[in-house]
Order: C-alpha cells, then structure tokens, then sequence
C-alpha cells in the first residue's frame, strides 16, 4: 500500500470510531436531548470521514465533486434535523434529564 | 376629556403601497365611531432590528419616519369636527426580539394590543411581516388567537395580486427551476436520458421548493468578503468540531458517563436570518451543545457537559460567525458572560 492509501484508511478508521461512539452514546444517554448529542455531532464527523475517505479513493473527478457536495449537505442538514428532533421534544413538554434525576426516571 | 372609556383601534405599519389608503380608513372608521366616544389611533411598527446592530440607528430612524408621515396624513384626513376627539400613538416594537414568523410578530402585537387595552386591529391588506410562506398560517390568522377583533381594511389596492404571485412570483419558479437544471447536469454524464430526468426532477423542485426559497436579496457589494471570511470560519469550525468530538467521545465512553446536561438560555448578538441560522448550527455542530430553539427571548441550548456551557458563554463561536457576516468590526461586540445575557434556564 502507498503512504496515501494508508492515510484513506487512517481517515476511514476514525471515522468508524466516531461512528460507534455516536451508536454507544445513543444506547448509554438518558434522555431524547442527551441522544440527540449523539446522534447529531458524532454521527456527522464519522459521515463525513467516511465520505471523505470515498472521496480521496475515487478517482478525482465527478465522483469526487459529488462527494464533497454530499459533505457540504451533511454539515448543514444534520444539526437541522437534530434541532428539529430537539424543537419537537421541547414543543411536546418532555423535560430534560439532570443530574437530579435519579435513576429509573429515564423516560 | 371625561367622556367614557376612548376607543383603540391598533393599525400596525410597514412601507406598503397600500399604507396611505389603509389609514385613511382607520381615520374614516376612527370618524364614525368619534360621534359618541373620543377615538384612540394607534399606529405601531414592528420592527425586528437588534439594538446591537450598526444598522440599528437608521432602521429605527426610518420606522419613526414612517410613523410621522401617518401621523400626518390622519391630520390631513380628518374633518375639523372629529379633530379634537381623535389621538393619535405612535410607537416602534419588537426591538430586540427575534421575530421570524407571522406567528411571533402577532405575538408581539397581541401583547401591545393587551396593554394598550385595544380593541379592534385594522390590517393593511398588503402587510404580511414575517414572509408569506405557504408553510405558514399568515398574520390574519394568528391575530385571532387574542382577544381583540381582527378587520382587515377596505382598500382599492392594485389588481395585481393573483393567486400564483401570493404563494411566489413566478419568476422565481423559473430561476429554482433553471438553477436546479444547471446542477443536475453539470454533475450528469451528459447522456440523452439525463436531460429528460434533469427535467422531470428540476421541475418537481420548482413547484415544490419555489414558494419557501429565501427572497432576500443578496447584498453583492458585501457577499464577496463574507464568502473570504466563511472560508476562514469553516477551518475553525472544522477544529472545534474535532476537538470537541473529542471530549464528547471521552465522556461516552467513560464508564462513568461524566454528563450534567441542563438547558440555558442565552441572547445572541447576531441579528440576521443567515446569522442567526449559521450560529444556531454551529452551536449544534460543536458538541456538548444542542439548540433546542430560537424563540424571541432567545436562544435556548442544551448542553451536555459544564464545560461546554463555558465554552458557549466564552462566546468563540458568536464572535467567529459576526465576523463573518458583519466583518471585523462586529466581531469586538463582548462575549456573552461579559454582557450579562448568560441566562440559566430553569431547570426543566
């Protein structure tokens, strides 16, 4: 392998990393707003690495467009949709989780 | 004046082609009901400048203006005999609050028209704060959520409305529907079939994007530094974005789950839609902070650690996106902890 490629897979791993943590924060977070952390900042930086990483292995031309297009889309529309998810929640009254609430109230 | 309680009628303002007409009627309904009771004309702007804005000095110069020109155009209108019974208030509102939709600037009114102790609202046919968006239930409609009774004024206006210009000009069909045709096949292969499904998709966009695409004109004047400047502001949101992804990593995986989330509450210096949306991304992009809203007391986060809610209140982030969009100058405003805006949101 060249020294490029491994920095593609470098970039892929990381972005996998980012990936099962935004799965693991989702599963060990409280609440719908804790979650949606998560599912919001993790998810769009392991997306976007591994995007990326598509685009540096395609060959640089159409392929590669689409793919910083698709990047440029994420970083807008995914903390869209998490305030969306997060304006709906606070809209339907659910009351965030804090250190206060103990245990067992999750939910 | 001892004569019973005075009539108020509210009629708020804003530079239409209909204004003249609209407050020659207030005036002419203002007469009929000055026979019995002294009349109260209240004629309000709405206006959503920020008084940290540099453009706040001349908005608010201008909203008075207006108001002085109605003020002088109900003395014109109206008849010696009714003169001495009718008042007139004039008042500019809505300062300092963030006021997006038809809903909030009927909030905003309502709540004048509560201490006021109004109780007819006259409406310029033509005026529609807040964008007209079919997604939105227009003023008219929020209006009738208060107690107060909702007209809109009778005026000739020009036969130009149709039912296609109120949703969007159809101009601009044609510009999402050209723009949206350009980039389907500058990203196509160029084959016959393309331009037949570049069509078919282009024109699904237009009619179904058209009405809600933004009709702010772009400032080109200033729109070539700002795109300089976001290219400058993207490297460091890309940093931000990193390190804290970081800690947010580091606190998921800690068997502990180190968290203390708690909503706070915080008034922004920004004061443009574009500013207001790329803050309130950006708050949810770094992590730790989620925007929950953007209401008119502000903007509400959630945050998931303490450390995350200094960072917000250092103000990094506000600073870097004023410095975009109002250059270099804005970006010396204080930091939210130094303003006092660092409101704590009850717990809950």
């Amino acid at each position: 392998m060249t020294p490029f490629e491994w920095v593609i897979v470098g970039i892929a791993v990381v972005g996998a990393f980012f990936g099962a943590v935004a799965a693991i924060g989702i599963v060990r977070l409280p609440d719908v707003y804790t979650r949606a952390h998560a599912a919001s900042k993790s998810d769009t930086l392991a997306t976007v690495l591994a995007v990326g990483a598509a685009a540096l292995t395609l060959d640089s031309g159409l392929s590669t467009v689409k793919s910083v297009f698709l990047i440029v889309f994420l970083f807008v529309t995914n903390p869209t949709a998490a305030h969306a998810i997060a304006r709906a929640a606070r809209d339907q009254g659910i009351e965030p989780w804090t250190t206060g609430t103990e245990e067992g109230d999750d939910r | 004046m001892t004569d019973p309680d005075p009539v108020r009628l509210l009629v708020p303002v804003d530079d239409s082609v209909t204004l003249r007409n609209t407050v020659a009627y207030a005036v002419e309904r203002a007469s009929a009901a000055a026979a019995d009771r002294p009349v109260e004309l209240h004629f309000v702007v709405v206006t959503r400048t920020r008084s940290v804005s540099p453009d706040a000095p001349s908005e608010l110069g201008d909203a008075r203006d207006l108001l002085e020109r109605v003020a002088l155009w109900v003395d014109e209108d109206a008849t010696e005999a009714i003169r001495p019974s009718i008042t007139v208030d004039t008042d500019v509102i809505g300062v300092d609050r963030y006021l997006f939709s038809p809903g909030d600037y009927a909030d905003t009114l309502l709540e004048y028209a509560a201490d006021a102790d109004v109780e007819r609202i006259i409406l310029d046919p033509e005026y529609s704060p807040g964008g007209a968006a079919p997604l939105l239930r227009p003023l008219e409609f929020e209006l009738t959520r208060g107690d107060v009774t909702v007209e809109e004024a009778s005026v000739d206006r020009q036969a130009k409305r149709t039912v296609l210009a109120r949703a969007a000009p159809l101009s601009k069909y044609f510009t999402v529907f050209g723009a949206a045709y350009l980039f389907y096949l500058l990203l196509s292969t160029w084959k016959p079939l393309d331009f037949f499904t570049g069509f078919v998709t282009a024109a699904i966009v237009s009619v179904v994007l058209a009405p809600v695409v933004s009709g702010e004109p772009a400032a080109v004047r200033r729109t070539g530094g700002r795109l300089l400047r976001f290219v400058l502001y993207a490297v460091y949101l890309l940093k931000e974005i990193a390190v804290a992804n970081l800690q947010i990593a580091y606190v998921v995986l800690h068997p502990d789950l180190p968290i203390d989330p708690k909503l706070v509450r915080f008034q922004a210096a920004v004061w443009s839609d574009s500013g207001v949306t790329t803050l309130a991304n950006s708050i949810t992009l770094t992590p730790g902070t989620l925007t929950v809203r953007v209401a008119e007391d502000g903007f509400e986060i959630h945050s998931l650690t303490e450390g995350a809610r200094e960072d917000l209140f250092d103000g990094g982030l506000e600073r870097a996106v004023r410095f975009v969009f109002y250059g270099r100058a804005a970006a010396v405003i204080p930091s939210p902890r130094e303003r006092g805006d660092t409101g704590e949101g009850e717990d809950g």
